[in-house]
């Protein structure tokens, strides 16, 4: 009995060939288009005048392209700098890949755009019936007063980020982690001072790290013009910031913070060796 | 009268021992202003700068007024090097001391701790210390003005004369007018500035901002000057060139400009911000490009960006 070919060999293979080519050509324009972002905290997103904490503002690895990804918008929204628009992207075309994001950008074409204007660094745009700003983290409002680690942390992505970032001197961390005294901190610094963004993140990660109960952290915030503004700064004469006021006993023992220097946890663990 | 009589019942050997401690404060305090002159007139746009950072006066009037005060300051320390009018200059030297000294007490009560720049760019010392310094420069000022009563001439070494001694210090006013205004566009950055080829990115303090591994291009600029944009634009090119180094900027601009920066000239480059007192110790004026290999300098390159046949060239050799 003979079996009947539908197509000879080299046939099959030829539209094997095509239809793989086809599938081939389908998928590329989405894999090119893909774009990976990871996140920028030197920018916050307020959404209706507030910071949602998962908020966030992320850059690409292409050239005037930024995700903005706010949890209580349906979409993405892709800030095309390029085509000066801000593109609603789907979140099905959006995945988490390696602490950052990858974007299916390519198919977003002819989704919904959203125009935006700038306001000196401010980006600013309505996108689902929401009003969005980016917003350089310095230039938000500041946190000002006694504020607690944690409320802090919370509050500061680019605090909490920095921290992460930073690995002091283990031998360091030790010292002041087994210092036997009760020791009291007094740590005035500025949320709109980027010399404290650069200096918090490493001072409070060596508090975490020290893990010593025996020391009493107070941070607070200090307002823009804090010298000519009333508040804990004026009595203990803090002229600029970050100023971290070291205290024993109740007595003042050393300053840090208000030039270069090495990191806090030698400045620190120096301080306190030197009290042995 | 009284005083003369005073003078002259003083035994010899403290008379000589108070005229050596005049001339020393005369000349001790002309090699002071001298040098403050001086060393203001290799950046007169850093001291406008930090005129202005007091906020008794506007950027424009501090632009114009940088360039009198450094002659001014340059010629008071002549007088007093020559012995010109040694009363008078030891008196309007106390004068600026005592002002310098207000003024430092004023910008410390509000809070103020940036350095004065009474000794230009590349002297840095807090309020506290300049008010101690100051003070001291104002003892030799005493001692300059108490030793200046007319004196008998000596003819083993006589003194210059009044009209020799008033050409010189005219022409040191000319001169150092004329070297504060047009020092900006004199070639010697190499030699008032830290950057100089072969130095590591920790002697230039800013490392942990430029990475060691590899080449980079570094441009020092100011995202808010005017020029900026045209300068991103010829570095965004260069950014797309084969062969071409990473581009790194480091800017003394705020978060405010860089942000403005970034949605304005969309750079193809990573932007750093670099603690102004930091940065300033590299450059005179922005912008600034230079090369790093591995860790250290390699180049400099002085005046517009380098052209991509530059950097490529570079990399060759």
């Amino acid at each position: 009995m003979r079996t009947r070919r539908l197509l000879p060999q080299p046939r099959r293979l030829a539209l094997a060939a095509l239809l793989a080519a086809v599938g081939f050509a389908v998928a590329l324009p989405a894999r090119a288009d893909a774009i990976r972002c990871r996140p920028m905290w030197d920018f916050s997103i307020e959404v209706d005048g507030s910071y949602p904490k998962e908020a966030l503002f992320y850059q690409s690895d292409s050239r005037g392209k930024y995700f903005i990804d706010i949890p209580a918008c349906k979409s993405g929204l892709l800030l095309d700098l390029f085509a000066k628009k801000i593109v609603a992207v789907p979140r099905t075309l959006v995945s988490r890949v390696d602490g950052g994001l990858q974007v299916n950008d390519g198919a977003s074409t002819g989704a919904t755009a959203y125009a935006y204007s700038l306001d000196g660094g401010i980006i600013q745009f309505q996108a689902e019936e929401k009003k969005v700003r980016v917003v350089p983290a310095l230039q938000r409002p500041p946190l000002t007063g006694q504020v607690s680690f944690d409320d802090l942390l919370a509050d500061r992505a680019e605090y909490r980020e920095g921290m992460k970032l930073y690995r002091p001197d283990a031998d360091a961390v030790a010292v002041i982690g087994k210092f036997a005294k009760p020791i009291e901190i007094e740590a005035f610094f500025a949320t709109w001072c980027p010399h404290c963004k650069e200096y918090m993140p490493k001072f409070l990660r060596v508090m975490q790290d020290a893990k010593n109960p025996r020391i009493k952290l107070t941070l607070v915030g200090v307002p823009k013009g804090f010298s000519e503004t009333p508040g804990p700064w004026k009595e203990h004469n803090v002229t600029g910031i970050p100023t971290i006021i070291v205290m024993i006993d109740g007595k003042e023992i050393n300053r840090m913070g208000a030039g270069p220097g090495p990191g806090p946890e030698m400045e620190l663990a120096e301080t306190l060796k030197a009290l042995r | 009268m009284g005083e003369a009589a005073g003078e002259l019942a003083r035994p010899p050997a403290a008379r000589r021992v108070l005229a050596v401690a005049s001339r020393l404060g005369r000349v001790g305090l002309g090699v002071v202003f001298l040098a403050a002159g001086l060393l203001k007139a290799f950046d007169p746009a850093e001291f406008a700068h930090q005129m202005s950072g007091y906020g008794l006066v506007g950027p424009g009037i501090a632009a114009v007024a940088a360039p009198l005060l450094i002659a001014f300051e340059t010629t008071l320390g002549a007088a007093l090097l020559v012995g010109f009018s040694t009363r008078a200059t030891s008196a309007v030297a106390a004068g600026l001391l005592v002002a310098f000294i207000g003024l430092e007490a004023w910008g410390l009560a509000k809070g103020r701790t940036e350095s004065c720049g009474c000794f230009g760019a590349y002297v840095q010392r807090t309020p506290g210390q300049v008010i101690a310094e100051d003070l001291l420069f104002l003892v030799l000022a005493a001692l300059s003005f108490r030793g200046t009563r007319p004196r008998p001439r000596d003819p083993s070494s006589p003194p210059l004369r009044p009209s020799r001694a008033a050409v010189s210090v005219i022409a040191v006013a000319a001169l150092s007018l004329a070297f504060a205004l047009a020092s900006p566009s004199l070639p010697i950055d190499a030699l008032v500035t830290g950057l100089s080829v072969g130095r590591s990115l920790s002697g230039l303090g800013i490392e942990g901002k430029v990475p060691a591994e590899g080449r980079h291009l570094v441009a020092l600029l100011d995202l808010a000057d005017p020029g900026a944009p045209a300068v991103a634009e010829r570095l965004n090119a260069l950014a797309g060139r084969a062969g071409a180094p990473a581009i790194l900027v480091l800017t003394p601009s705020s978060e405010e400009e860089k942000a403005a920066f970034l949605w304005s000239a969309v750079p193809a480059f990573e932007i750093r911000t670099v603690d102004r007192t930091v940065l300033k110790r590299l450059y005179r004026r922005l912008p600034r490009f230079f090369v790093v290999d591995g860790g250290r300098v390699v180049s400099i390159l002085d005046g517009a960006p380098p052209g991509p046949e530059d950097l490529i060239s570079l990399g060759a050799s």
